[in-house]
Order: structure tokens, then sequence, then C-alpha cells
């Protein structure tokens, strides 16, 4: 684990951004449910999987970080590694020098990034496992801004706040709840393997949610939406990747 | 007339006489958690198969990814990965998969807890040490290979090699399986990270799990031709009614 600049520790960010720290109290049952349950069977295994990891995740553990030798030769590049849209293409073209990442919704001040207010942010760099939930992984080195800092820019996110939403260039969405945003491992990753994030992987910005599969680490971010509910997201699940029928909670 | 034989163990008891034909011969925790088993393992090797053919590649340690040294490609044997990936939605392998992995825990909870507490372990399933000597074992090994024979049919008792074979399977395959299948999933091994140090990483767990599964389908093979060669009418009707009808032979 490498942190350069500020160092970032639970407590602090816990202390320092005290709406979050206080959903881990009010937002008990969120942690351990997703926030829709499935019919039957699968529906109960869904909380047993979630509650399980989760309550074995109470002390808030970080992903295994790798040394720099097992970083892979060459990271995957899946699912969508060029949206077919104009203006990102655009973005492209000016290595998102005009790209801006607008973050709103449940936050105390709403507003928008610029990819330099990001990387001025303190960095966070990381070599983690990416678990894809097919059944490859392969490590890399990820460097990112704190998705915790992020929104405390923006004012810090109001008490009612129990998601962060993502929302990305090809139509992709996905969430998640505020367990995983205070991680100091939760990043909104511009760097890979020392490098500026390749397209193929995101660029120019991707989560990292190193506790979960592949599916939850969303590419191309274009907009972040704080919410107290999934409800009115398009289908309501949390995420495409749910809405398809997948578990919304990644971490198996 | 009861059968005397050197293979004294797999021979029913006690001697039964013409006015006692049936023996209880299963619990009702056995019977109940043996076909919840059937219905969860079924489940389980399926909607594992199902995942497997989405990404049928292995690897060795903590890395695997398409274009990385693999230790078995399925394209390698001819069939492409496109048309096993081709052979379903994947969401169906995975969430059938989780279910019934908590559905078999539980229920191996349950077996496992009341078999240590009746004493179920030991009085049916843990080889007696002079069933263990060598003359002993492979005298079973000669009589269970003259296939089907009335020791055979009219065993009341597990035989040592079904005994080793169960306890196999309950001490040792199971908690694997479920540590290989827990060190792949990014919550658990984050949780307990000597998970992925016990197998030394994510990759090797997933190549045991799909070894383990190959394992599971011989168990299962042998099994029900076991239960084919020793009187599958009685045997099925033991392990659903739990009464085993003695035949003629033994009476």
């Amino acid at each position: 684990m490498s942190e350069r600049r500020a160092g970032i520790t639970r407590r602090r960010m816990l202390v320092s951004v005290p709406a979050l720290g206080g959903l881990l109290v009010t937002g008990c049952s969120d942690t351990f449910r997703p926030p829709v349950v499935r019919s039957g069977l699968i529906g109960a295994a869904d909380v047993l999987t979630m509650s399980t990891s989760r309550w074995l995740q109470a002390d808030q553990p970080l992903a295994r970080e790798y040394g720099r030798e097992h970083i892979a030769p060459e990271f995957p590049t899946w699912g969508q590694t060029n949206p077919d849209d104009e203006r990102y293409q655009q973005h492209v073209s000016e290595q998102f020098r005009h790209w801006a990442l607008p973050v709103g919704g449940l936050v105390e001040q709403p507003r928008s990034f610029s990819l330099a207010d990001i990387k001025a942010l303190p960095v966070r760099t990381q070599i983690t496992a990416h678990v894809c939930e097919q059944g490859w992984s392969a490590i890399a080195e990820w460097t990112g801004a704190p998705l915790s800092l992020l929104l405390e820019e923006a004012g810090g996110v109001k008490p009612e706040a129990r998601y962060v939403v993502f929302h990305a260039v090809d139509g992709w969405y996905e969430s998640i709840d505020m367990f995983e945003v205070v991680h100091p491992q939760t990043i909104l990753a511009y760097g890979l393997n020392g490098e500026e994030l390749p397209v193929g992987n995101g660029a120019p910005l991707r989560l990292r949610v190193e506790r979960q599969c592949g599916y939850k680490n969303i590419k191309f971010i274009q907009s972040i939406e704080v919410v107290d509910s999934l409800a009115g997201i398009r289908r309501g699940t949390g995420g495409l990747s749910s809405d398809f029928g997948f578990h919304w909670f990644g971490g198996v | 007339m009861v059968e005397s034989s050197a293979t004294a163990s797999t021979t029913a008891e006690p001697a039964p006489s013409r006015t006692r034909r049936w023996v209880a011969l299963h619990g009702y925790n056995v019977r109940i958690c043996h076909w919840i088993n059937v219905i969860a393992g079924g489940y389980l090797l399926l909607s594992g198969i199902h995942i497997f053919l989405d990404f049928p590649e292995l690897y060795w340690g903590h890395t695997g990814y398409q274009g990385y040294p693999a230790i078995f490609r399925l394209s390698d044997w001819g069939l492409s990965w496109d048309e096993a990936g081709e052979l379903g939605n994947r969401m169906w392998g995975r969430n059938y998969h989780f279910t019934f992995a908590w559905v078999f825990l539980i229920n191996g909870v349950i077996y496992a807890v009341w078999s240590a507490w009746t004493g179920h372990f030991r009085a049916r399933l843990w080889p007696a040490r002079e069933d263990l000597r060598a003359s002993a074992l492979s005298g079973e090994l000669r009589e269970h290979l003259r296939w089907s024979s009335p020791a055979r049919t009219a065993a009341t008792r597990y035989g040592t090699l079904q005994k080793l074979s169960y306890s196999f399977m309950v001490f040792v395959f199971v908690p694997l399986m479920l540590l290989t299948g827990l060190a792949q999933a990014p919550a658990f091994a984050a949780a307990w990270p000597w998970l992925l140090d016990l197998f030394g990483g994510r990759q090797t767990a997933r190549t045991l799990h799909t070894i383990g599964t190959v394992v599971f389908v011989l168990f299962v093979v042998v099994h029900v031709l076991e239960v084919l060669l020793s009187g599958a009418v009685n045997r099925i009707r033991a392990m659903v009614t739990g009464r085993f009808r003695l035949p003629e032979e033994a009476q």
C-alpha cells in the first residue's frame, strides 16, 4: 500500500466526513441488504451472502495489495472499450481538457470537477487484483482520488444520503452503498500502471471498488449522483448489471 | 441362512430371523439431508459447469486472463470459447451456484452437528482401526470386485471403503470446495486474506475448485453404480422410508 501526499486513514475519513460516518450507524440495514431484495431462494441467498460478507468486513479490511512484480504484463480490456459517442470522442481528441464531472444529488454543494481538479485531490495508488465475475483476474496498479474526499470537496453528503450512483458515457450505470464509499481503497482511478488511464480501460475516470467483482468497477464515468433511494433510477435495481439479473452486491 | 464370510463387517447384523425381515437402516436426518444434498449438489454441479464454460480456461497462481499462460484451455481441445459461452446466460449460473451453495452449507451444518451429537460419525462413518489393516482392506476390495454379491445386497453397515470415501467427502472434500470457492470471492478474500495464501492465489483456488468438480462427478458416478449393484430398489427405498428389506438369502 502506498499513499502519496496525505495519509488517509479510515478514522480520519470518518471524522472529516461526518455525514458519512453517521450513515454507518443510521443506514445500518443498507450495509447488510441489497437495495432491492429479489424474490424466492435467490433473494434469500443474496441477503445471506451480503450480510455475511459485511459482517466479516466489519473492521473495513483492505483488499490484498500486491507487490509490483505481480502486475500483469497486459491488463485486459473487456466489455465496452471505446464508446461510440460523439462528445466522448471529442474529449478523447482533446485529452479530456474540457471534460468535466458533475457531482450532484444529496451533496451539500453540488459542483463540477475537471480532470485537473480530481488530480489535485490527495492521490492514492494501489496494486490490486481486478476480479471478473467470469473467473479471470489480473493485477494492476491504480492511481486515483478517494471517492470520499471528492464528495467532501462537494461539501460532504447530506444525512439522508444512502447510495452513490455512477453514470457512464455508454449508458451503463452502477451504484455502491456508503460502506464502500468510506473505504480507503474506493477510488476514482485516472491512472493505470503509472500511465494515464487508457480509453480501453475507461478513460478518463473509472471506479475501483476492490472488494467487489469487476462489473461494479464502472468505466467511462461521466457523472456522479448521491441519492437516498435507487427506486427512481432506470429499472430501480441500482445498476445495469443488476437490471440484467446480476447480484447488486458484487462481493462474490 | 446368514452368510458367513471373511467380510463379516459388510454382512447383515445382528443375525436376522425369519420374523424380522425389515430393519431400520437410515435415520430421518440422514434421509432428509441426503435428498436435499441431491438437489443442492445437482444445482451446484450444473451451475458450476455453466460458470466455468463462460471462461473455460484454468491458470495457476494469482493471475489468469485470456492471453496469459494457461494450464488448461477448452479451445485447445477443439471447443471454441465462444461456443461454450453461448450455452446460456451466465447470470443463471452465478445466481443458482451461490443460492445452492447456501442450501448445501446450511444442510451440511445441520447434518454435521446432528451427526457429531448423536455419534453418527463415530458409529457409522468412521472406519474401525482393525478394518484399516492392509489385509482387511484388500479382502474387502476383492469382495467388492465381485460386483453383485449377497454380502453386498444384504449389507446394513457401510463397508470400510465406503466409510473412507464418505469420510473423505464430508471431512476433506466439502471443506476444500468451500474454501476454494470463498477464496475466489473478492469480499471474502478481503476479509480473510489467508485464503489467498492458503492456496497460493485466486487462480489456483479456481483450478482446484474445478478439479474438485471432477472428483464430485466421479464420486456421484461410483455412488450411483454401487446403489445399482447392491439392490437399487431396496437401497433407494431405504433412503426414502428408512426401512431396509433384508434379502431372502440373508434370512
